[in-house]
């Protein structure tokens, strides 16, 4: 590094280059539960005593929220203010009521307003309205869900048990909003009025026509609402006084009022107009789900908006006004934090994952090409100006031929953020894990070598393609790791739950395959045959479990809007919710890869290979939580071989596991909508709750200790640095093929794509030497790596909570000129010079 | 077998993956074992000896004993101030830090053949291509181990890898012959200008370090490869780092290295290896020595840019005191 005086930036991005207009909006916004204004849930009944708002499945898969669930239940219950019903409400289908209902609260019932300069029109959107049951409808709902044995008991056992969790959850998906900006919700009305009348009379009158009415009335729904805008924007427009001060907003307001009068109803022309019409009809999806945003996401923003961009920039929009516009689009998408925004900071903080896409390859005149544009940039520089902020959640689609200029912007917000303020996501791994799912599926018809470059991430970095595939990509987290300790006990827990309110014991049983106590085997072989086993039944009881909330969720809750914006809806007469979409899968995210691999790793050394223990002294050390074992927990920890370091040998291990257990999940299909499971490796935060309730295991890691997250390689055991991890995760995904790759020569088993979060050494973008480094290092996990990385910047704080648990982070390096250094074998007066390092940014 | 008098296998102490500050690009470094120098500041203790030497992390020990019970030299004891390892008895033989269960004793120095090293550090292509960066051989001396050396930058230049050589210069003639073919890139010390200083410090004269000097520049202009070179200097307080050495350097480049040298390192004196000489039983001169400040090392780069060389390849590198 080079000690000459170096750009000391300040140690919290602060946001920059605001206009008043901007500075304003972002201020009152981060003033949470202060605002008079908020988009906190308001609630809707139909006024019978039996109604409910509250769909808790959609919640199965965030435990923390388990306890609350009656209670929110209750409370929005309660809430609930009543909506006038038409007198024949109760005898249209449920999927019209829904429909009718939607549409009622969100033009009449619920408060519209614009924000004091704001330029985007759409502000309420977050509502718990009726499920429109009726009261037979409703008992059948309330059994299946709450019943006791219901998908909220099921639910719970699963999780109880250290298997993960499963639930029917909305959002996550790319609706296809390009359609909107190209043929208008006009467009989509009358396309939906075609496929109406095409109907055999018999249809007309059986679900498929009930279905199609529930989507034309669906399809009015943003053109009501914005004309109801368009009338407050000339309101408060004639309000506006004539003076110097306010002509400007007065014209703005008149210019609003315009746009709303003609979009999203017909197709947009102008920049303003097209922004406009994409949150108008985004947030209603929220509104239409019921749940803000999860994974509700935008697909190629700056693809599809820039014929508008340019467009207007070439009519005279300045190219600061066009950004204006997209940080009030920015601003309105984190209003869907509002509804939690009682939580506090805990709202604010967690992501929702309403994400973008930038960049990446496509199509030309025939030929693959990068597509990074001005307006890449634009967005690029509009989330640099208004960071930190969360919504939407940019992901950044890279390719060994990326611009220079954008690898450069990218670096630069690297080095001011002290961290990526946006995912990466790696376009060629990526298609290749798409084409294997078309491959898998029979559905090279959707997803081709002439579109796969279409796919987009939704909500973090589940691959999907846009506007006709709902891949269910959050609904399913399985703990691979339950099935080495089912493996290890014959199919039984290890240790027997107890409940955390009554301490009750539970008695151990039969739960998985007999596969006979370890003890006996003799050989390695005998335990992986025992583990392929215990994977099936562990993926099985995951797809069950997942039926039980997927059949719920067909049956009762259709969401009309939304499935006006899913190709293969309109065309089946068929709700989205019923697996309608032309591609629609389930995805089965693996969690504990790395705590797996290294797990069994760890037993095939000390039984087996080594034989350092017996299986029974193993046994009871994890039965011991390792108290007592210190030494065979320090063999297990340290000797035993890894995942994350590139070592052949240990990560042809971790490609086993994952062929074993992606072949087992492609097996099934849920029953009640015909959608085929595809795995995955998200696991958002499941890898540290889930460590409190599962055992011991044989890596050497405590219960209570976390397990690895998605496919990292365990914490601190990647200790060969930032490539050798980046190409232990690549070769975990299959690697490469040189005649025989799922896209080019590269392979790759999970479409849905896996999480991997690194750290970097600040050192790596101090200077435009090393940046140039770092942006090589990009581009060659682009060649060796996997589909998506979260760039993280090391902080003084991780340093020292290295120094208290030196144990977790053996692979942090000290590096200078010449001589480097982990830096837990540093003294601690040393390690403390290095965080004081840290904390002036003086590397 | 000595294992650096053949060209099957050498001595390693470490394979640094993604360095990013031995050369161009990202790079993986191999530290050889065994040094013709015994620099008073070196940051690298273990790297001097040629032999394999066992060291001891003590966070890491669990305290279990396990070594005592292994080791066939009795060379090992406990005490309440951590472990002491008799070096006259310790043969290197590692049977310790192969039982150990914590890994807090490690054999400095493990013996690797040509094909699994040359495939080891092959792991990292795709990002020495994107990077413009490749191999460094490093030290300890390489040179020392010039035939094994020689071989494999050879079959990494046949790969199309970017070699580099970090040397300190004293070495045979004859192994440098073994290595500069295959090196694209020499990073070549220079440490101290005056021959009864470096003697002090280092251990020996710099007569043949200059001589080498001259014969790698001689051997630039008739050979395509190495087609660049820079000098590293160490800034040591009280040692390399007065005006004097550093502009008697400088004149040194400037008067028969111009057209050969393409950069200047300045490498501040750094005090983060004071862990390592207490790991390996050894007293280090420059234990309580602090870090440079900024001011002082701008003073030296001063100096070394008005020394006659080109300004612009002065470049100091390393940590300055926190002021």
């Amino acid at each position: 590094m080079t000690a000459v005086a170096q750009n000391i930036t300040p140690p919290l991005k602060m946001p920059a280059g605001l206009s008043p207009r901007m500075e304003w909006l972002r201020e009152y916004y981060f003033n949470g539960a202060e605002r008079a204004w908020n988009n906190e849930s308001t609630s809707w009944t139909t006024g019978t005593p039996w109604d409910v708002q509250f769909n808790e499945m959609t919640f199965y898969i965030v435990p923390e929220t388990y306890m609350l669930m009656q209670t929110l239940l209750s409370s929005y219950r309660q809430s609930a203010r009543p909506v006038a019903l038409p007198p024949d409400f109760w005898a249209k289908s449920l999927a019209e009521r829904r429909a009718w209902f939607i549409k009622e609260v969100m033009v009449k019932y619920l408060p519209a307003e614009i924000l004091p300069g704001d330029l985007i029109a759409g502000g309420r959107f977050n509502i718990q309205a009726s499920m429109c049951l009726t009261e037979t409808e409703q008992a059948e709902f309330n059994r299946l869900t709450a019943g006791k044995n219901g998908a909220r008991s099921a639910m719970n056992w699963f999780h109880n048990h250290g298997y993960g969790n499963a639930g029917a959850t909305c959002g996550h998906l790319v609706p296809g909003y390009d359609r909107v900006l190209s043929i208008g919700w006009k467009g989509i009305y009358e396309e939906l009025e075609n496929f109406y009348r095409d109907l055999s009379d018999a249809d007309r009158k059986g679900p498929k026509g009930a279905q199609l009415r529930a989507m034309m009335t669906a399809a009015t729904l943003p053109r009501d609402l914005a004309g109801k805008y368009a009338k407050i924007c000339e309101r408060l427009s004639a309000g506006e006084k004539n003076s110097a001060h306010t002509t400007e907003r007065k014209a703005e307001l008149a210019q609003m009022a315009q746009n709303l009068k003609k979009v999203p109803w017909n197709p947009p022309e102008t920049f303003w107009e097209a922004v406009q019409a994409l949150w108008l009809t985004h947030m209603l999806v929220m509104s239409d789900e019921n749940y803000p945003g999860p994974g509700v996401s935008f697909g190629r923003i700056d693809q599809y908006l820039l014929p508008f961009w340019e467009h207007s920039i070439a009519s005279g929009m300045s190219r600061e006004f066009g950004k204006e516009i997209l940080k009030c689009f920015w601003i309105h998408a984190n209003t869907a934090y509002d509804a939690m925004i009682r939580n506090g900071n805990q709202g604010i903080t967690s992501g929702f994952g309403q994400l973008i896409t930038l960049s990446g390859l496509g199509k030309r005149h025939g030929t693959l090409l990068d597509m990074t544009n001005d307006l890449t940039f634009a967005i690029l520089e509009v989330i640099d100006e208004m960071s930190p902020i969360l919504e939407p959640k940019p992901n950044i689609r890279m390719h060994r031929d990326s611009p220079d200029t954008l690898l450069d912007k990218m670096t630069d917000m690297v080095a001011s953020s002290q961290g990526a303020p946006f995912l990466i996501n790696f376009d060629e791994r990526s298609m290749a894990g798409m084409m294997r799912e078309a491959a898998m599926a029979e559905i090279g018809h959707l997803i081709n070598k002439d579109n796969v470059h279409d796919y987009c991430p939704v909500g973090c970095l589940e691959n999907t393609m846009a506007g006709n595939d709902r891949s269910g990509t959050v609904d399913c987290n399985l703990n691979l790791l339950k099935a080495v300790e089912l493996a290890i006990t014959g199919g039984k827990d290890l240790l027997p739950f107890v409940d955390p309110m009554t301490l009750k014991k539970e008695k151990i049983r039969q739960d998985g395959p007999s596969t006979g106590d370890a003890a006996a085997f003799q050989r390695w072989d005998a335990f992986w045959s025992a583990y392929r086993q215990q994977t099936a039944y562990i993926i099985r009881k995951c797809v069950d479990l997942y039926e039980t909330s997927e059949s719920v969720r067909a049956r009762f809750l259709p969401t009309p809007y939304l499935s006006c914006l899913v190709k293969g809806c309109a065309e089946k007469a068929r709700d989205v919710t019923r697996g309608a979409a032309e591609i629609s899968f389930v995805t089965l995210e693996a969690v504990t890869f790395a705590t797996t691999v290294d797990s069994l790793l760890a037993i095939k050394y000390l039984v087996f290979d080594e034989k350092r223990c017996t299986m029974r002294q193993l046994r009871q050390a994890l039965e011991d939580n390792w108290e007592g074992h210190n030494v065979l927990q320090a063999l297990a920890k340290n000797k035993a071989p890894k995942y994350g370091r590139d070592d052949d040998a240990a990560d042809e291990m971790a490609k086993q596991v994952m062929d074993l257990w992606t072949e087992e999940t492609w097996k099934h299909c849920t029953l009640s909508t015909g959608r085929r499971f595809r795995p995955g490796m998200l696991s958002w935060n499941y890898w540290a709750g889930d460590g409190y309730i599962m055992a011991a295991s044989a890596d050497g890691r405590k219960k209570g200790q976390f397990l690895s997250n998605a496919i990292c390689p365990s914490n601190g055991a990647d200790i060969n640095g930032p490539t050798a991890n980046a190409n232990s995760v690549g070769k975990a995904l299959g690697g490469k093929d040189f005649e025989n790759g799922d896209w080019e020569t590269y392979l790759n088993s999970l479409p849905n794509g896996a999480s991997h979060t690194m750290t970097f050494n600040p050192a790596i973008i101090k200077d435009p030497a090393h940046r140039e480094k770092f942006k090589a290092f990009l581009k060659g996990y682009a060649v060796n790596g996997g589909t998506c990385l979260q760039v993280n910047i090391l902080d003084p704080d991780m340093l020292k909570d290295a120094q208290k648990h030196p144990q977790d982070y053996r692979h942090l390096l000290v590096r200078i000129t010449g001589y480097n250094a982990y830096f837990t074998s540093v003294g601690r007066e040393l390690q403390d010079e290095v965080i004081a390092r840290l904390s002036h940014e003086q590397f | 077998m000595t294992p650096s008098s053949t060209a099957e296998f050498a001595t390693i102490f470490e394979i640094m993956r993604m360095s990013t500050e031995d050369g161009p690009g990202i790079r993986t470094t191999v530290f050889f074992k065994g040094c013709s120098l015994h620099c008073a500041w070196c940051h690298n203790p273990e790297s001097i000896s040629p032999n394999p030497q066992l060291q001891w992390v003590g966070n890491r020990c669990i305290g279990c004993r396990t070594c005592l019970s292994v080791c066939r030299e009795n060379a090992l004891a406990l005490t309440e101030s951590g472990m002491e390892i008799d070096r006259t008895r310790c043969t290197g033989c590692g049977d310790c830090a192969d039982a150990c269960p914590g890994t807090a004793l490690e054999i400095m120095g493990k013996t690797w053949d040509l094909d699994d090293l040359t495939a080891e550090v092959l792991k990292d292509q795709a990002y020495f291509e994107t990077s413009k960066g490749g191999i460094t051989v490093s030290g300890g001396e390489p040179a020392l181990q010039s035939e094994f050396a020689g071989q494999f930058l050879k079959a990494l230049r046949q790969r199309g890898i970017h070699t580099a050589l970090d040397t300190c210069g004293c070495c045979r003639r004859e192994a440098l012959d073994q290595v500069l073919p295959y090196s694209a890139l020499v990073l070549f010390d220079m440490k101290l200008m005056d021959p009864v200083l470096h003697k002090k410090f280092t251990g020996h004269d710099n007569r043949r370090i200059l001589e080498n000097l001259h014969y790698v520049a001689d051997y630039m202009r008739s050979h395509v490869h190495p087609s660049e070179m820079w000098i590293r200097t160490p800034l040591i307080p009280r040692a390399t780092a007065t005006r004097e050495n550093i502009g008697a350097i400088g004149q040194f480049i400037g008067a028969h290295l111009r057209n050969v040298v393409s950069r200047w390192e300045l490498c501040a004196f750094n005090n983060l290896c004071r862990d390592k000489y207490l790991r390996l039983g050894q007293r280090w001169e420059f234990e309580k020595e602090e870090l440079l400040t900024l001011d002082f090392v701008d003073e030296m780069a001063d100096a070394a840019k008005s020394s006659g060389v080109d300004p612009d390849m002065v470049v100091p590198t390393g940590s300055t005191r926190l002021e």
